[in-house]
């Protein structure tokens, strides 16, 4: 996939792509002047109200261009034609180009796909060692922020009351203002505020200023600080390190409050990890052991074997409970015995049997000496990190699941900062990036202290609350758009690589402390190969150029990975902890965690994330206010009135809220937090603490685009510094109001169907092919009796049609995933690929990166909270989450659903138009073109994979998240179209000047639908296109055409950060596809239905400790499942026939017919 | 009160038949036929009565407001409606399916109770023929719109087999494809049917028009009817072969309209006995709606006498077979769900629909159905109220009558509602799960339909003899040779 290194350095001049203004303009000067010449335009780019969009801005300013350039007053054309073919570039054909997105606490190594110029696809880098071409969300989202018809498109400066737009030089004039100002004083009023990330070029330059300027102040602030992790470290070794987790070797991993499936940093590594140790052939394998002790119900939580519901306060006692077993088992110093006596009441870590949950995961971790893992939260205070720091020790864990490597010093915090403001001392305030006006601690009151400084510098992405404080907003570049550098969490070296000229002139946070440090070197790309010669170069033996060219080609530095540190616990580590009092239905604890989709907020006006539901609770467009069922029953919220459209439906108080469909008009209730509040919509969260109230951040913002408005609250405003993760005495009251909530799956419970079929591992051995022996396919008689399809590894009987098969005749031989093949006559159409899809429902942690990837690749339109509300959401790719056991404590299950691709579609014989066929290699695919809309399809898919675009939502205005409804829950008789485009009758808000930056990051290999089509997943045919063409060109004129096993894959699968998702050639015996669905866990949902669905799953495995007190013998699904009295999978047969033997005919023509 | 009838005619008084073999006349008060003319033909000729023109000016807007509605629907998408994922299909097809029901009882009446020989049929035929084309007018208008993209589905070549240089036709497997040539077969025979019928009426409405206009139009579609033998006889035989047609498609359109659910595979929609429990249902439906309009047309129209009491009972023995035939559907279709085997089946039936708050769901230990007032107020309608037809008071009580008829189609627009929605609502994964509730748009639409079908109808009193003068005719005592008032001694024109 990838393509030759591009040329480096990038040429100062000769338009390469489409350009920016800047280049045909060529100086700042001209620009000056032409704006100047131009007063009337110019005055209008600083009205606030009339912002001006990009094309207007584009069109216009290249009219001045032309002018000034050329004396022509053509209208210019925004295509910029090759003078010159570039080499290797073929039009139409995407090339790939290695990057990475800067996290807080690491990078995402990226491969961005570009076409003509313009990224369209962010794809995990493969080559990289530690993340290996895993990705997040947010790295599959940030594609859609460097196309934000919202984003900052300009740098102003505050002049009275309004801002007027300034140039690029007057921009440097300033920046170079300040750095004169420094010099004279040595920095003294200096500050800057900057985000986490770990570029070297960054630290090396801030390292060079603090030299240079060593009054200035450097202060980093993250509202959701992953530091904790490297400070818990720091004070239990004594020197500066950051411990570093390689779950792919963990047998057996206790989290406490640590979301590293989730919200933690570098999730996308860890799923990777964690996967590897839970990816089982056979039931004899090991597989690894998750327990989890947390308040909130996290992604973590959802996968864990054995979870305990603690309040975040108490977890700290659990842990330290937690060590001084572990010492005692171990026999190294307890020095936690203290500490848990210190915890009010007694050392009872909680209810129940909670006290021996936590002793007999010790003994578990104990057992799995040197292959356990201890991790904590970033919610957790510090002294809970060195805490498991300390456990880890003790579990000789160190140097196997984790490593210390090197970490640079703590910067100021914002506390530090605001000191100083308040004390007058700062004059010039430089924020790079962030919102700290938005999510600073809310005791601290930034916007006030920052504007004690003189001269506010702000670089920010979007004109957000922090903008409107500033007295120079300098709009910042999309990483897409700039150089720098990064390292990823293992500390391998990455290249930040520009795609694309700055859309609209942005800086990057390099050029920006460059300028201010008044260095030699002030572009971006000179700084970061500065550091990389400096720090890098000596790495290879070649040449530097040629390092420098294989580093930006490979997308990371090999053997760049930070050595592990030797490390030592202090000695005499004394640990002292004020514990809470145990949160109470009065007085309750308030969490305030990070969001799934919006992060602390940085990703407000990104509507993929908007609208990628929660993992856990499926809610899109807004956060909640999320409390368990039996604290809202203490607390009164009187759920059964506030449902009463939802609750008739279901029958007790638990089983309706463990569906949660009580839950679609919600009662608004108020927290109150230290004297503060905020109001938002209640939500009943199976699985939550008692008496514990978690809200996500991020939502509720102010100044923010038209995406984001009016998205949820702003939970920010009840956060304090003394409590930033977690808050005691809240108090939580109904305002007597409701609200709508869109989620996009109403009901949670499985109902007792094996639709995620589960066992543990102790199941599984009884029963190997428990997976199979579930559901009306374990009794299969068959229309016209039963014929033997013998697959890799297995055999198994499947019921004869009245009609043949599509794609095979009944017979035995066998050499495929397909079943019988050489008795196949001319029906399987391509002897040469048949795709085909396993889920291993065992290693998806249900992350969502596959919903968002696929909706970039595949132009699926974000579709609005309305919408949603009314269950139109158009995600080709779902995941379904299931609860399962009680309300207080479910087990829950995550599987990603999509267009199975069944080869008896039910979908394509009531198509009357014939719009969605068969293609040959045994693909479902639609003709949009063919398509009238009848909506058949969708009623005869027993998956309701199929989406339809009942509205034209491509040309949707932005303002998704508001509903305009004026009745709670009555989604049905409000406005059906507010704020969508009407068609004929209306007029399309969405101006064309617009669509022109949004349809930019469209893919142009696949259509973008119109309204009244059906869509669905289409196995990214594109993609299978592409791979068949560059190989029947590498096949030239031999017959080699099959497309290798391993050459491209889906976008989900690619995204996917566990590997749970496989796709191939079927037709391939050595694909990895054909193995998995010979594997014993191998099933299709719903099989009885004979649609043969070319996507499988692997069942899930559970692998409890059988002396744990919430020990379970069955996973609570098939407890469902056989408690609804459809037999026991477990058993050679079920049903009436008990032990009757296996496969007889007899037995099958006894049988009722299952399947219609 | 026929042996004892008083013979005014001045004709030589005959014995009348002994009573306990006489049959209740079909025409009461034993008119003549030229009063029967006269009587009928008045409706369209006379002086439009002062009700009919506030009905048609709340009719015609409400038709308009349809339209509205359907350009809105058009313009801005199928959204409009409260359809969604899982329920693609709600009350579209559930009014596509209603229509097309009512629309069974004309072609019934006129085709199969005509080779039957019932001889009753002759004076509401008419009426329920014109009843019919119009029901099939409203019917073929939702799956029309309800098209994601109208301007394609009517294109030929999509819908319609329409030889192309692409080599694309229809996907001939699909139920809907089967719907347009069945729905488009039986509106084309039902409309010839009922034009056949008109032409020696629409002729004797030429010979008594008295403008040059009206003498015009109808002499137009009279198609230059004189009456001899020779029209008499292409009648009849024409007649008799369009009968004869249409009596097939009364079982064939509403089983392929079955089809459309049978076929797939959905729990709730995929079963054997849907094609015979719907024509039941259609003509169960049909009938309640001729009931509807004939018992306010014979009394504004003073048509008593053509429209005896005894059609009236009839038409509900009607409505009793049929509503048993569809009751015992209804459980037939529950006891396969339970005998079956297949629990997904039998959710849709307990879970989905029959569990209530008090009596079922508590019996069954489940939820009450999202929807069960839906189902029950279907059992209510289709199941137990026809029974009280069995009751000769209720039978001959015009306004009882009227009002069971009009709920027995509520019940059977619940019936359609049921299968589509409860059955699509909750499906096979319970994540799909969702509600359906209508918009304000669906139900003007619907409304709109029932104002557009009495639009066509107050236009058809208007302007065409709403009963069938000559078939009258020819079943009064006077057209009978044999009879005592008949032959030569009988009435004249």
């Amino acid at each position: 996939m990838k393509t030759i290194p591009p040329q480096c350095p990038e040429p100062e001049v000769g338009p390469k792509y489409w350009r920016s203004l800047d280049q045909v303009a060529e100086t700042p000067e001209f620009r000056e002047w032409a704006e100047k010449e131009f007063p009337a335009g110019a005055s209008e780019l600083t009205d606030p109200v009339t912002r001006r969009n990009f094309v207007k801005l584009m069109s216009a300013s290249f009219l001045l261009a032309g002018f000034g350039l050329s004396g022509c007053r053509r209208p210019v054309e925004k295509i910029v034609p090759f003078g010159r073919q570039p080499e290797n570039y073929i039009h139409g054909k995407p090339v790939y180009y290695a990057t990475a997105m800067p996290t807080k606490g690491g990078a995402v190594p990226l491969l961005v796909r570009s076409h003509d110029g313009r990224p369209t696809k962010a794809e995990g880098n493969s080559g990289h060692p530690d993340s290996n071409g895993s990705t997040d969300v947010y790295a599959q989202a940030a594609l859609l922020n460097l196309y934000d018809p919202d984003r900052s498109m300009r740098s102003w400066k505050r002049e009275g009351s309004g801002m007027s737009a300034v140039t690029a030089g007057a921009v440097t004039d300033a920046l170079a203002g300040i750095s004169r100002e420094a010099a004279a004083n040595g920095g003294a009023g200096l500050a800057l505020l900057l985000e986490r990330n770990t570029s070297p070029s960054r630290a090396r330059l801030l390292a060079e200023l603090t030299k240079k300027f060593p009054s200035a102040g450097v202060y980093v602030y993250e509202p959701v600080d992953p530091y904790v992790h490297v400070a818990g470290a720091t004070a239990a070794f004594g020197k500066p390190v950051a411990p570093y987790f390689t779950l792919s070797s963990a047998k057996a991993i206790a989290a406490f409050d640590a979301d590293f499936l989730g919200a933690e940093e570098n999730a996308h590594v860890n799923i990777r990890g964690f996967a590897k140790g839970r990816k089982v052939d056979k039931s004899s394998d090991v597989m690894n052991r998750l327990y989890v002790v947390e308040g909130a119900m996290t992604v973590t939580g959802t996968n864990a074997d054995h979870r305990l519901r603690l309040a975040p306060s108490r977890i700290i006692g659990a842990l330290a409970r937690l060590g001084s077993e572990v010492a005692k088992l171990t026999g190294s110093s307890d020095i936690f015995s203290s500490l848990v006596s210190s915890f009010p009441g007694s050392n009872k870590v909680g209810e129940g049997t909670a006290e021996s949950w936590v002793t007999t995961c010790a003994a578990d971790l104990v057992a799995n000496k040197g292959m356990s893992l201890v991790l904590v939260g970033y919610q957790q205070p510090v002294v809970a990190h060195v805490m498991a720091n300390a456990i880890n020790v003790a579990l000789g864990n160190v140097g196997s699941t984790v490593a210390y490597l090197p970490a640079l010093p703590a910067e100021g915090s914002i506390g530090d900062l605001i000191g100083k403001l308040t004390a007058g001392s700062v004059s010039s305030l430089v924020i790079l990036g962030g919102n700290p006006a938005y999510n600073a601690p809310v005791d601290l009151d930034f916007a006030t202290a920052a504007k004690k400084a003189k001269n506010i510098v702000r670089l920010g992405y979007h004109e957000d609350e922090t903008s409107a404080l500033a007295t120079w907003h300098l709009n910042q570049a999309h990483f897409l758009e700039s150089w720098g550098d990064a390292r990823t969490s293992d500390g391998t070296l990455v290249p930040v690589q520009p795609l694309i000229e700055p859309l609209f002139n942005g800086l990057t946070e390099l050029e920006v402390i460059a300028r201010i440090g008044g260095f030699s070197s002030v572009r971006a790309y000179d700084v970061v190969r500065e550091t990389f010669s400096q720090q890098f170069g000596g790495i290879a033996q070649l040449d530097a150029d040629e390092v420098w060219k294989q580093f930006l080609h490979d997308g990371y530095l090999p053997k760049s990975a930070a050595k592990p540190v030797v490390v030592s616990l202090v000695s005499g580590l004394a640990l002292a902890h004020t514990a809470p009092a145990a949160p109470s239905k009065d007085k309750l604890e308030v969490v305030f965690a990070r969001d799934y989709s919006l992060d602390d907020g940085r990703y407000n006006n990104n509507g993929w994330l908007q609208e990628m539901p929660d993992p856990v609770s499926k809610i899109v467009w807004e956060n909640v206010i999320a409390v368990s069922a039996t604290t809202a029953k203490e607390l009164g919220l009187e759920i059964t009135k506030l449902s009463s459209q939802r609750i008739r439906n279901g029958d007790s108080l638990g089983k309706a809220l463990k569906s949660n469909e009580s839950l679609v008009g919600n009662d608004e209730v108020t927290i109150k937090v230290n004297g503060r509040e905020v109001t938002g919509p209640v939500w009943i969260q199976p699985g939550l603490a008692d008496n514990v109230v978690v809200v996500a951040l991020g939502y509720g913002r102010e100044v923010t685009g038209r995406v984001g408005r009016k998205s949820g609250f702003n939970a920010y405003k009840i956060r304090t510094s003394s409590s930033p993760y977690f808050a005691s005495g809240a108090t939580l009251t109904p305002t007597g109001k409701m609200l709508n909530l869109a989620t996009t799956q109403e009901h949670g419970s499985m109902e007792g169907r094996p639709i995620v079929r589960e066992a543990t591992l102790e199941n599984w051995k009884k029963k190997a092919d428990f997976a199979t022996n579930m559901d009306l396919e374990a009794h299969f008689p068959g229309v016209v009796g039963t014929y033997e399809v013998k697959t890799i590894g297995r055999v198994e009987n499947r019921p004869k049609g009245i009609y043949e098969h599509p794609y095979e005749t009944y017979g035995t031989n066998v050499n495929s995933g397909l079943g019988p093949r050489a008795d196949r006559r001319q029906i399987l159409k391509s002897e040469v690929h048949q795709w085909g899809m396993v889920i291993d429902l065992n290693s998806c942690v249900g992350c969502s990166a596959c919903v968002v990837a696929c909706q970039s690749e595949n132009n699926v339109p974000i579709v609005g909270k309305d919408q949603v509300l009314k269950g139109r959401e158009m995600h080709w790719l779902r995941i379904d989450r299931y609860y399962a056991g009680s309300v207080e404590d479910p087990q829950v299950a995550s599987q990603p659903m999509m267009c199975l691709h069944c080869e008896n579609a039910p979908c394509e014989s009531v198509c009357p138009v014939n719009a969605t066929v068969h293609d040959e290699e045994g693909l479902n695919v639609m003709a949009y073109n063919r398509c009238i809309g009848t909506r058949y399809c969708s009623n005869n898919c027993p998956y309701k994979a199929r989406r339809f675009n009942f509205f034209d939502y491509n040309k949707r205005e932005n303002d998704y998240a508001e509903v305009k409804t004026t009745k709670r829950g009555s989604t049905s008789w409000v406005t059906t179209d507010a704020g969508l485009y009407k068609g004929i009758a209306g007029v399309d808000k969405n101006s064309s000047a617009e669509w022109e930056i949004i349809k930019l990051g469209k893919n142009p290999n696949v259509s973008v639908r119109m309204r009244g089509v059906m869509e669905k997943c289409t196995f990214c045919v594109q993609r299978i296109e592409e791979a068949k063409i560059n190989q029947k060109v590498k096949a030239g004129a031999s017959s080699n055409v099959q497309v290798p096993e391993g050459t491209f894959t889906t976008a989900c699968a690619q995204a996917c950060p566990a590997e749970a998702v496989e796709f191939g050639n079927l037709l391939d015996p050595n694909s990895r596809v054909a193995k998995l669905r010979a594997s014993q866990r191998n099933y299709e949902v719903l099989g009885f239905l004979e649609t043969r669905p070319r996507v499988t799953y692997l069942a899930r495995i559970r692998n409890p400790n059988p002396k744990m007190p919430d020990a379970y013998e069955l996973a609570f699904t098939m407890k469902e499942y056989t408690d609804a009295g459809k037999g026991n999978p477990l058993e050679s047969h079920h049903g009436a026939h008990g032990a009757a033997e296996h496969g007889s005919e007899a037995h099958g023509a006894a049988e009722k017919k299952g399947a219609h | 009160m026929a042996s004892e009838a008083v013979i005014s005619n001045g004709l030589p008084k005959i014995q009348a038949p002994p009573a306990e073999i006489e049959r209740e006349p079909l025409v009461h008060n034993n008119r003549s036929l030229a009063w029967i003319t006269e009587q009928v033909a008045s409706v369209a000729e006379g002086k439009t009565p002062k009700w009919w023109w506030p009905a048609f000016i709340v009719s015609f807007s409400g038709m308009l407001m349809m339209f509205t509605m359907i350009a809105y629907l058009i313009s801005t998408g199928v959204g409009v409606w409260g359809l969604n994922q899982p329920s693609a299909w709600a009350w579209d097809i559930t009014n596509f399916v209603f229509w097309i029901g009512i629309g069974h009882a004309g072609t019934l009446i006129s085709a199969v109770l005509f080779l039957l020989r019932q001889k009753w049929r002759t004076s509401i035929n008419r009426a329920a023929e014109a009843m019919t084309i119009f029901a099939v007018v409203c019917a073929g208008i939702f799956p029309v719109v309800h098209t994601g993209r109208v301007w394609f589905a009517t294109l030929p070549g999509y819908l319609i087999p329409f030889p192309n240089s692409n080599g694309i036709w229809p996907q001939f497997r699909s139920p809907l494809l089967w719907d347009v040539f069945a729905v488009s077969t039986y509106a084309t025979v039902s409309t010839l049917f009922w034009y056949t019928g008109l032409v020696p009426d629409l002729a004797v409405m030429r010979d008594r028009a008295k403008t040059k206009l009206r003498k015009f139009c109808y002499g137009l579609f009279a198609l230059g009817w004189s009456g001899s033998n020779r029209n008499w006889s292409n009648y009849e035989k024409a007649y008799l072969i369009l009968a004869g047609l249409s009596t097939p498609l009364v079982l064939s359109v509403h089983s392929i309209v079955s089809f459309d659910f049978a076929v797939s595979q959905l729990p709730g929609w995929h079963a054997t006995i849907f094609p015979p429990y719907f024509v039941a249902g259609a003509i169960f439906s049909g009938f309640g709606m001729v009931l509807s309009l004939m018992l306010p047309l014979r009394s504004l129209c003073k048509l008593e006498d053509l429209i005896t009491v005894r059609h009236v009972e009839l038409m509900c023995k009607v409505l009793l077979a049929t509503g048993s035939i569809v009751g015992y559907a209804y459980i037939m279709e529950f006891f396969i769900a339970w005998y079956g085997g297949n629990p997904y089946e039998l959710d849709v039936f307990i879970k989905n629909r029959a569990a209530d708050p008090w009596i079922f769901g508590p019996m069954f230990k489940v939820d009450p159905a999202p929807y069960w007032w839906a189902y029950w107020a279907m059992m209510s309608c289709n199941v137990i109220i026809p029974h009280l037809f069995w009751f000769k008071k209720v039978r001959t009580n015009m306004w009882i009558v009227w009002v069971l008829a009009a709920l027995v189609n509520v019940g059977m627009w619940f019936e359609r509602f049921n299968i589509i929605v409860t059955s699509l609502h909750r499906d096979f994964l319970p994540s799909n799960w969702g509600m359906f509730s209508p918009t304000w748009v669906d139900i003007l639409t619907f409304a709109g339909s029932f104002a557009l079908f009495m639009t066509l109808f107050l236009l058809f009193m208007k302007f065409l003899p709403v009963i069938a003068i000559s078939e009258v005719k020819g079943v009064t005592p006077q057209a009978d040779p044999h009879h005592p008032l008949g032959g030569a001694r009988g009435g004249h024109h």
